[in-house]
């Protein structure tokens, strides 16, 4: 009996998840609030300089190991914040480029779809580097590597500015 | 009427399949065969399959070893269709995303690995509802099937939601339609192998019947009702302008977007 209760709990479960998605998905295509105004601020420096390898070398170095271990987890909390932004920001700029997909204009549909497909590398990453963050939340002392959040982050920022260029040269002289 | 051989039993059982049959031959009738080629294998094939089932249902001449031998063909049969057309709609939802195809992939490869695992250890652990294994073996057998259809058919919704996919209408009127029989098959077959009576058996037999045909008039409804042709000029509130059609430029759209890159980068 057991079995049958975990069955019908996984069924409805999954229905319900499925349910919402396709509700969502249907609310999405009806529009909401611009897309732009949704992006949040990411102090990149602050993100790089979490992420550098040479300055938990240099905490591990200077600091005794239980006060080592208390300062990694508070970067690696402060990471994951910076991670979650930029997935946020990442799934604007996919909403944004999905709108533009369908310009006349075949470089700026062009542009909109290599957008797209940046933005889902960086969640991508995104994705793989929370997972990383919360493994080495519980083994402060292992290596981490975010970086590649970061680089998908600056080859989002050059496709979308290639997007806003096409689509308002004006505005690109303000970048 | 909510018993075996009652009239909405009959029409539960066999009205879904006509209908089914009706659609793939509308999907043939206006060139669709050609977009979802398995959905449309999928449609006959299990529509024809439930007839020949009915019909050996109903024959008095048929006798029950004839009827589960015919049962267990046609499941194998629609099992080995219904994850080929998972594979074909997810080729239709990630298929537009060069950067997600191999991921995905590997992650519904995954998935699939772990489903059939966990779907095998379900199938050791559950009781066995009929002492003949003609009988009990499909039951079982469903179980499995409907466990791994459903994981992975949420498997692909979840990746869909998390990269915020733009999946075509038909694609996820038809995951839909799958996703809620299999779920309901699932539970109910749960709840069937734990409960020997009759009047249960046939309740439950009557839901998952309801529920088909519900995801029937799904896939109907997404596959003949027409999409309405997106929109080229721009919505005011969705972001920056799409292209030379779009009208005026909204630089305050774009202004706010330079303004947040700008922050990213220095």
């Amino acid at each position: 009996m057991t079995i049958a209760i975990i069955l019908v709990v996984a069924a409805l479960g999954t229905l319900i998840v499925i349910l919402t998605f396709t509700v969502s998905q249907g609310l999405q295509s009806s529009g909401r609030t611009g897309p732009a105004t949704e992006i949040r601020p990411m102090d990149v420096a602050a993100f790089r300089n979490l992420v550098d390898p040479a300055e938990d070398d240099y905490l591990r170095r200077r600091l005794p190991a239980s006060d080592f271990r208390l300062v990694r987890r508070e970067r690696l909390r402060a990471m994951a914040a910076y991670v979650q932004s930029a997935k946020r920001n990442a799934e604007v700029l996919v909403r944004i480029a999905q709108n533009s997909t369908l310009a006349a204009d075949a470089q700026t549909a062009e542009a909109a779809r290599r957008l797209e497909d940046n933005a889902h590398l960086l969640q991508r990453n995104c994705m793989f580097a929370i997972v990383k963050i919360y493994i080495a939340l519980a083994w402060p002392n292992s290596s981490l590597a975010a970086a590649p959040v970061l680089q998908g982050y600056e080859e989002l920022n050059h496709s979308a500015m290639l997007l806003g260029r096409l689509q308002n040269p004006a505005a690109t002289m303000r970048i | 009427m909510l018993q075996a051989h009652s009239y909405l039993w009959h029409y539960l059982w066999v009205a879904p399949n006509l209908y089914l049959l009706v659609l793939a031959y509308l999907m043939w009738r206006r060139g669709r065969r050609r977009n979802y080629p398995v959905f449309f294998t999928f449609a006959i094939v299990a529509s024809v399959g439930q007839l020949i089932l009915y019909a050996a249902d109903i024959i008095p001449w048929v006798s029950a070893d004839a009827f589960w031998t015919v049962l267990w063909c046609g499941l194998l049969v629609e099992a080995l269709v219904k994850f080929v057309l998972i594979g074909e709609l997810f080729e239709h939802i990630f298929g537009p995303y060069k950067s997600l195809v191999k991921f995905g992939k590997i992650l519904i490869r995954g998935v699939g690995a772990v489903l059939v695992f966990i779907a095998a250890l379900v199938a050791a652990f559950s009781p066995v509802s009929n002492p003949h294994i003609i009988v009990s073996g499909p039951h079982l057998l469903e179980q499995t099937i409907y466990l791994i259809e459903s994981g992975l058919l949420l498997a692909i919704f979840v990746l869909a939601a998390y990269f915020r996919l733009s999946s075509d209408r038909t694609s996820l009127g038809i995951c839909l339609g799958l996703a809620i029989s299999a779920c309901v098959h699932l539970a109910t077959w749960a709840v069937a192998a734990n409960n020997s009576s009759k009047e249960v058996s046939v309740l439950l037999d009557l839901l998952h019947m309801g529920a088909y045909h519900v995801s029937v008039l799904i896939w109907s409804y997404y596959l003949l009702v027409p999409e309405k042709a997106p929109k080229k000029h721009r919505d005011p509130s969705t972001g920056p302008s799409a292209g030379p059609s779009a009208g005026p430029p909204h630089e305050e759209d774009l202004d706010v977007w330079n303004r947040e890159l700008e922050r990213l980068v220095h």
